[in-house]
This record gives structure tokens, sequence and C-alpha cells, in this order.
């Protein structure tokens, strides 16, 4: 499978490459399917931990972030855009007066994933190091996984998008007639930086989102993990997502 | 029983009218698709919210009217029911044609219908998809050959073939009923319930279209149809309607019992606006209980018209069903949170809006003109009418069958 999965990347990449004006690796590379030689390797699984606590419901640090790092456009009906990661504000069911509260929702990036389960090509695969990605080359477009997904978490690119040469290079190239979702920012990890998310929370929100190596004992996400105080969404699916909350 | 099969000349006026017609209805199809394909999908009803619109509504009732045809071809090389044998051949063909129509509406509706062949050569087993693909592409296959052991009048191969196509039959539909009722997220779809209850209402369906399509055959050619024929497969219908009640039955009692579906149950069942006069209108009052009470009616089961008029009801009815297995399901939020209020930008917590945009009605009115042309089309080519079909001939029918005029010539 990852050599039909990394000639499809490589069309892919040279089909970028006629698209997208210089810039180092436009595209998932083959590198991210294959794991090893991109720094993905089964020894890391990145995970996140949200505190909602520092989350208030009129910040958009993430957001705005994740749209830019990622070149997300808007779509005019909002029933059609796409979103990555996306403010959700709740409150508590059948108790008049609660309290309004925020948090981010996104792609959990889940252990036992429906989206991969379904998809039928395979387009939808985790990588060595635990990030869900799409191969948008190969997804047909049949949105099952939309479907399956219990977070909501996939959009469909139901426009053509025109790409301005102003836009962040690093980040894949949108197609229309597939599915995408938040990847993490896989081009940044490999990098060793943190998802743009994580990074605008910290300088320009209230810095709850944390992003780190669930399988090293002494990172700060296994260790808020570690004392039970935080929890998945939905965990009665046995998603196990490898993103968690605090203060829900 | 001694049947002797023709071909229809189709040099008529009528029949090229016909060909014409349904030519031009079919090539909506692949025009539509083309222009949701240059366009994007925003030019259909489907959202983000609800990816799933009328091309996959129109997919599984095809699919289902598919399956219900070739079971019924089957009876009479099967199950020994000697006086179905008259239309096993045509019950075949639509078999044919409505599953291939319904791979169309399937594969012109992704996104990507230019990717055709990915699915060939990437596999995921645990996809329902992917093993759907099998289970269409083998039904076709044996439905083709099935057909061609009755043309050799071959009856050990009829027989062997028969049987496999009732098999692959259910194991089509239990396929189709599983690519919802594996959705565990979502608590109108996820159901054991589904596939067994997709083949009865599949069974259903295509008796229905069967007694339909077989007059519309005989009185166009001019041929001779007993009216005994069309009631007893008006009962059969009606056995199999109740089967589809009791299912739903059971699958809604079900749903209602556990606090945790009582909101999708009552969108479904009480305050889901169109869904809701669908399920009870649609699917429950016409396309159930008046059929049911006409077919086995004394006197309204053994007359033509009113049992035409009971399948067409009842295939209306079924295709209601499918309408709201499919959306309801989909634009009802999905549970972020069991037990909280939730809002956002993308739609959280609120129920979703469909309905279907004008290119997603002549999609679908394309994939019909597909069966229909298809049809005419076979019949031409091959021996697939039957020269007459009848119990036993009484004289008044054959008088009345006389004047008849010839349509198709
Ligand atoms: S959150 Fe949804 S899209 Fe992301 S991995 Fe889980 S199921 Fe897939
Ligand atoms: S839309 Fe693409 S990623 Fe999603 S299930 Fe279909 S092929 Fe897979």
């Amino acid at each position: 499978m990852s050599v039909d999965r990394r000639d499809f990347l490589k069309i892919g990449a040279v089909m970028a490459a006629g698209t997208v004006v210089s810039s180092g690796a436009p595209l998932l590379t083959a590198a991210m399917a294959e794991g090893e030689n991109s720094g993905a390797s089964a020894r890391n699984q990145w995970g996140m931990v949200i505190d909602i606590n520092k989350c208030s419901p009129d910040c958009t640090a993430c957001y705005d972030a994740c749209r830019k790092e990622n070149n997300v456009p808007h779509f005019p009906e909002p029933e059609l855009d796409i979103h990555w990661i996306r403010k959700i504000t709740f409150k508590q069911k059948g108790v008049p007066g609660a309290e309004e509260r925020a948090m981010p929702a996104m792609c959990y990036h889940c252990q036992h994933a429906p989206c991969e389960h379904v998809c039928p090509v395979a387009a939808t695969f985790t990588r060595a190091d635990g990030i869900v990605l799409v191969d948008k080359h190969r997804c047909i477009g049949c949105r099952y996984c939309m479907i399956a997904c219990p977070y909501k978490a996939r959009s469909f690119v139901s426009r053509h998008v025109e790409h301005d040469p102003a836009e962040n290079p690093d980040a894949p190239i949108r197609m229309h007639g597939v599915v995408e979702k938040c990847d993490l920012c896989v081009h940044r990890i490999d990098k060793g930086e943190k998802p743009a998310c994580v990074e605008a929370c910290a300088k320009a929100g209230g810095g709850g989102m944390l992003f780190g190596d669930l399988n090293d004992p002494d990172s700060e996400v296994s260790k808020i993990v570690r004392t039970g105080k935080a929890t998945r969404i939905r965990a009665d699916l046995g998603t196990n997502p490898r993103v968690f909350y605090v203060g829900i | 029983m001694n049947i002797k099969f023709t071909k229809v000349e189709g040099n008529s006026a009528s029949y090229w009218a016909y060909m014409a017609l349904t030519g031009l209805v079919a090539a909506l199809a692949p025009l539509t698709a083309l222009y949701m394909f240059i366009n994007g999908h925003h030019v259909t009803g489907m959202t983000n919210q609800v990816p799933w619109g009328m091309p996959i509504v129109m997919a599984v009732f095809l699919i289902g009217a598919s399956a219900g045809s070739l079971v019924l071809s089957a009876m009479s090389s099967v199950f020994g029911k000697t006086e179905y044998k008259p239309f096993a051949r045509i019950a075949a063909l639509l078999a044919i044609l409505l599953i291939m129509a319904a791979l169309m509406a399937i594969i012109l509706d992704w996104g990507r219908p230019d990717r055709i062949l990915v699915p060939f050569f990437h596999f995921q087993p645990r996809s329902m998809f992917s093993l759907n693909a099998i289970l269409y592409n083998s039904y076709m296959l044996v439905g083709f050959l099935y057909l061609i052991a009755q043309f050799k009048d071959n009856t050990r191969w009829m027989k062997i073939l028969g049987l496999a196509a009732v098999f692959i039959a259910v194991g089509v539909h239990s396929g189709t009923g599983a690519i919802f009722g594996f959705v565990y997220v979502r608590e109108l779809y996820g159901s054991p319930l589904l596939p067994p209850s997709f083949i009865a209402a599949a069974l259903s369906s295509g008796t229905g279209l069967m007694i339909i399509a077989l007059y519309l055959m005989f009185r166009a050619t001019g041929r001779r149809l007993d009216n005994r024929l069309i009631s007893s497969l008006g009962r059969l219908m009606g056995v199999f309607m109740m089967v589809v009640f009791y299912f739903l039955f059971i699958e809604n009692v079900t749903r209602s019992y556990a606090p945790k579906n009582y909101e999708a149950a009552s969108f479904l069942l009480f305050h889901g606006g169109k869904y809701t006069l669908m399920f009870w209108l649609g699917l429950g009052l016409s396309g159930l209980v008046i059929p049911t009470m006409i077919v086995f009616h004394p006197r309204y089961g053994r007359a033509t018209g009113w049992v035409l008029v009971a399948s067409a009801l009842q295939v209306v009815g079924v295709f209601f069903e499918r309408y709201i297995i499919v959306i309801p399901a989909q634009v009802m939020p999905l549970e972020f949170f069991p037990d909280k209020e939730i809002t956002s930008v993308f739609g959280d917590g609120q129920f979703a809006n469909y309905s279907v945009s004008l290119v997603e009605a002549l999609y679908s009115l394309g994939l019909m003109g597909v069966v229909a042309f298809g049809f005419g089309l076979c019949v031409k080519l091959w021996p697939m009418l039957p020269t007459e079909a009848v119990h036993i001939p009484p004289e008044a029918e054959l008088a009345e069958a006389r004047e008849v005029h010839e349509f198709w010539g």
C-alpha cells in the first residue's frame, strides 16, 4: 500500500509544483505517509490537551491562526464553509441560567478512527505517529467519512478555490471535490514546531492548548493525562481521540 | 407451461418516440453530473451538514428495486413458481439495468468521478462501501449469467444461477443496509434491523415495479396478460409490505424506548416536519396501509387497475422510506456532548436544512431515463417478452386482448 501511496503523492507533488510558485514542500509529501524518513515514527504519539478554563467564548485566536496557516478559504454559505477547527459554545442542558462556556473543536486524530474505517479507497490513513491524514489525490469524494465522523471534523470542498500567491506555501494545496480536515499542521510538526492553533493560543489567547507526545512520559500533555483530569469527547464511542480536554 | 419469448419489432413510430424521449431523459444524468463536477457540489442541496442527498437516496432506491426484481425473476426457476416464468427474463433484465443505474447514481455523485479507477486499486476491507462494490459487481455478473441461462433454456443452470441470484440479492441488500446500519454515531442510522428491513422493502418495491412494468409492456405490445397473474403478484407484494411494516414497527418502538434516543425518535415520528409527513403519510398510509388493503380486498385485489394503483403507491412509499432513511439522520445534529446544549458557526447543535435542488432532481430523473432507455433497447435486441402470460386462457380476455392496439409495433 505504501508504494501506491508514494506514487500518488509523487504525482501530487508534480501537480503542485506547477501551481505553487517556489516553496520547499507545498504538498503532503511521500514522507508523510512513510513515517520514518519524515520524522514520523511510532515512537511519538502526538496529542493535545486543551484546558477549557482558559478558553473564553469570544476568543478566536486558534480559529484565525488555523485559517491563515492552512489557507482555509471562506465560502459565502456558512453550511458549505470549510472548518479545520471551530469554536463551540456549550452549556448544561436542563439547568436554567447555566453558564455558557467555550472550547475549540477539531479533528481528534482518533486511535480507532471511524473515518478511516469507512473510507472505501483508504484515502484516509493514520501516520505512524498517530496523525490521521487524507490523501487528497486518492480521495474520490464519496463523503462516507463525513457521515461516520462523530465530531463533524471533516469538510467537503464544494467549490474550486483560486490560489492566492500570498498564501502560506507550506500548507497543502486545496483541491475541489475531496474531503479535508485538520492535519495537526503536520508540515510544522515535521519541522519540530507546534500546530499553528497551539502557538496562537499561547500568544494571543488564553494559553489553554498544549501539544506534545503522549508516548513521552515527561511531556506536559502526558503528565496532565496521567492525572486523570483530562477527558475525551464522546469517550463512550471508543474512538479514543488523541485530543483531551480539561475542565468540561 | 411452455412459453415462447419474442423480441419487439421496434419499427413503429411509437417505439422510436419512446426511445427518443427516454434517451433525452437519460442524457440528463451524465449532463447534470458534469455540471456538478465542473462547478462543484455547491450547485446541489448538499452541504457539509448534509453531505449525502438525493443521489444517494436514488441509489438506495434503485438497488432495492433491483434486488427485488432479481429475486422475483428467480421465483420460477428456483422455487418452481411456474406462473411467474413469463416475466422471469424481464425481471432479470430490469434487475441488471437498475443496479447499473444505481452504481451510476453513486459514482457520478462523487466529488471526483474522474477517479473512477481508484477503487480498483485501493481497497479497505473494513469499509462497507468497498465490500459493496464487490457485491454489486458480482451481483450484476450473476444476473447477467442467469439471463443467459434463461435464453439457452438451460434448466439446470437456471436453477443454480437463480439460487445464486437470490443469495447475492440478499447480500447486496444487507450490505446496502449496513452502510447506514454500521454508522453507530447517528441514532437514526445505527440499527441492526436496517439490513433485513432493506431486504423486505426491496422485495415489495421490486414486486410493485414488476407489476407496473409487466402491465405496461403487455399493453404496449398488445400481448395478453392474465389478470390472475397480476393479482397473485399483488398479494405477494402485500405479504412483503406486512414484513416491511413489522420491521418499521419494531425499529421505531425500540428506538423510542431509551431516553437517549427520545430526541431522534420524536424528531422522526412527531416534530420532523416534512420527514414526519413522509413517514406517516408517504410511507405509512399511502405506501403500506392503503396498498395492503387493496391487494387483500376480495374484489379490488382481483382488479388489475386497482392492483396497479396499489403497486404505484407502494413504490412511491418505498421511495419515501429510502428518503427518510438517508436524510433525517444527517439533518439531526450530532451529539457532541449528550448532556449539553451546543452552538457554533458550523451549525453544531442545530437541525440542518436539506432540500432537493433542481440539479439533483434532473439527475434523478436522468437515472430513471437510463433504465427506461436500456429497457427499450434490450427488448428490441433480445427475446425478452413472452407471447402471452396466462394461467388458463379465458375467452373473454382473449377477445379483450385482441382489441389492444399495437403500440410498439
Ligand atoms: S475526529 Fe473525525 S475526522 Fe478526525 S480522526 Fe476522528 S473520526 Fe476521523
Ligand atoms: S470522501 Fe474521500 S476520504 Fe472520505 S471516505 Fe470518501 S474517499 Fe475516503
